[in-house]
């Protein structure tokens, strides 16, 4: 149990890492935008990004993210170490065809990058909660959103809990067992994980239920920030659609 | 498992998200007035933390435990799907595990198909053993769901290798990796099966949604290949075409095809562009301004 416990450690430092810092902390003017009109972007940027493959289409929006967020206060430093490792994957793909077809493998790969750009230019400027509002106030259904923001929140919790578990166990190990043992014994102890998580969520739910339910209100109103913002956007994808 | 944003044509993306919704959208209206926010948010956050659990197989590589049958298993497959939706949505948009239009097929093969599937194939053999049924469905969920990864990359114009390269490589790998699966989830039902066997009980599904959204998934390859049969292009150059504005054209916009008339292409490209990046330039400086307005104010 001992590696699972080593290599879960080692993997998990890592995506906390990431879980801690994706809430950014300097606060840009990025940040001031309200959330839906971010969301609403990215999520152009993206669609923008993967339904072409020209190149001077892509160069250019490319260009745009990268001026936007290096005005509006994001740090490009922090941008760029978000990005370039599944683009950096996403380039080994395709490396196959570089020979006979380099300029496809630029292509992908930038489009990879430029969505990849988009979504963190979301998430380095948003907190969860405010991507929770946003998803509510374009009609996501509520039980999705709440469930949503409660795993979110619960995240951290529920995995002390397994790690405890985890450690428990290993301390009372004597043998060292087969693989076969291990998965057996790990399966046990996620079933104990998963026991105590359903009674967890039992003992929330009769709190929720006693308190009232309603998390997230859907009344902010947008102001001449946004509409600036959704001018700019509007500008990109206007440009990458008719030149 | 996660298909990130470029791998997927926007056909077969928009195929795969339009099936989603239908399927999540029934799954919310099957729970609708149960009180079950808690249940799916603590138990999609035990999923995502289980998933992070790095199990060794032997010839020193890792595979990480999914749990989407398990899902199934334990709430049901309109919970259950409910559930893993949320543990990838989380994914998505907190750690860029998966792509914002790549949305609809991640769901679809991980909380969708993989639960389903277990699900069916838990209730099908647990009357001999619940344990090996457990395994079966674990296995067999992961390898179907990364099969249908496969599929879809590989029916995608966009991604280079094809059919016959991409469902090999996701389909055998994963019946590998599947069986780590396999065995963690028959561990954590025989586990539950000695201590809450009432979270083991068959679930109500209704006969004729569930065939229903069974032969959806069936049939989900069969729209994929038809939805990349139509023809992969720009949605907007497909209606030009077929309103015929590409012979005769509504506006000549000032810098066609990034273009300036009159100069050489690679100047008139670098120009436009120039021009137009000038143009976000002071657009963005204009936020910045607004910005620092609404501060003073």
């Amino acid at each position: 149990m001992h590696v699972v416990l080593e290599k879960t450690l080692k993997n998990a430092s890592s995506y906390f890492q990431n879980f801690f810092i994706h809430e950014y902390n300097q606060r840009g003017i990025l940040h001031a935008i309200d959330s839906r009109v971010k969301l609403l972007s990215s999520i152009t940027f993206v669609i923008l990004a993967v339904s072409t493959f020209e190149l001077e289409k892509l160069l250019f929006l490319f260009l745009s993210l990268i001026l936007v967020s290096a005005i509006l206060g994001v740090n490009l430093k922090s941008l760029i170490k978000r990005v370039w490792l599944f683009t950096f994957f996403s380039f080994i793909v395709v490396s196959p065809f570089l020979l006979q077809n380099p300029k496809y493998s630029l292509i992908f790969t930038l489009r990879v990058l430029i969505a990849l750009l988009a979504v963190q230019m979301l998430v380095m400027s948003t907190s969860f909660a405010e991507i929770c509002f946003a998803l509510r106030s374009l009609k996501v259904p509520e039980l999705f959103v709440h469930a949503l923001w409660m795993a979110y929140r619960y995240i951290l919790v529920v995995f002390q809990d397994i790690i405890n578990i985890l450690l428990a166990r290993e301390s009372r190990r004597v043998s060292k067992g087969s693989h076969r043992d291990l998965w057996k014994k790990g399966g046990e102890s996620i079933g104990l994980f998963f026991l105590r998580s359903i009674e967890r969520a039992e003992r929330i739910q009769l709190a929720i239920a006693s308190r009232g339910e309603k998390i997230f209100g859907t009344n902010a109103k947008l102001g001449m920030l946004e509409i600036i913002y959704i001018t700019l956007s509007g500008f990109i994808v206007l440009w990458w659609l008719i030149l | 498992m996660h298909i990130p944003d470029g791998y997927l044509d926007l056909s077969i993306a928009g195929t795969f998200f339009v099936l989603t919704v239908v399927v999540l959208g029934y799954s919310i209206y099957r729970l609708k007035g149960e009180k079950l926010t808690s249940l799916f948010g603590v138990l999609s956050a035990a999923i995502f933390a289980a998933q992070m659990l790095n199990w060794p197989i032997p010839g020193g590589t890792s595979a990480h435990f999914v749990g989407g049958s398990l899902a199934g298993i334990l709430l049901g497959p309109y919970a259950g799907a409910l559930a893993m939706a949320i543990v990838v949505t989380i994914q998505t948009l907190v750690f860029n595990d998966g792509g914002i239009t790549a949305w609809g097929a991640n769901v679809w093969n991980m909380a969708i198909v993989n639960v389903f599937l277990g699900y069916y194939i838990y209730q099908l053999f647990s009357r001999f053993s619940r344990s090996f049924s457990a395994f079966i469905a674990g296995w067999l969920g992961i390898t179907v769901a990364a099969i249908f990864v496969g599929l879809e990359i590989g029916l995608s114009t966009s991604f280079a290798y094809g059919l016959t390269i991409t469902i090999p490589i996701m389909g055998i790998w994963h019946a590998i990796l599947g069986v780590v699966e396999g065995m963690i989830t028959a561990g954590v039902v025989g586990y539950l099966a000695v201590r809450r066997a009432d979270l083991l009980e068959k679930k109500e599904v209704g006969k004729a949604s569930f065939a229903l959204i069974a032969g959806l998934i069936a049939l989900s390859p069969v729209f994929a290949y038809l939805a990349e049969a139509v023809g992969y292009s720009e949605p907007m150059e497909n209606a030009a075409e077929v309103l015929g504005l590409e012979e005769h054209s509504l506006y000549e916009s000032i810098f066609p095809d990034y273009t300036i008339p009159g100069l050489d292409p690679y100047t008139g490209t670098l120009i436009s562009g120039a021009i137009g990046a000038l143009i976000v330039l002071s657009l963005a400086y204009a936020v910045k301004y607004a910005r620092s307005s609404r501060k003073d104010a």
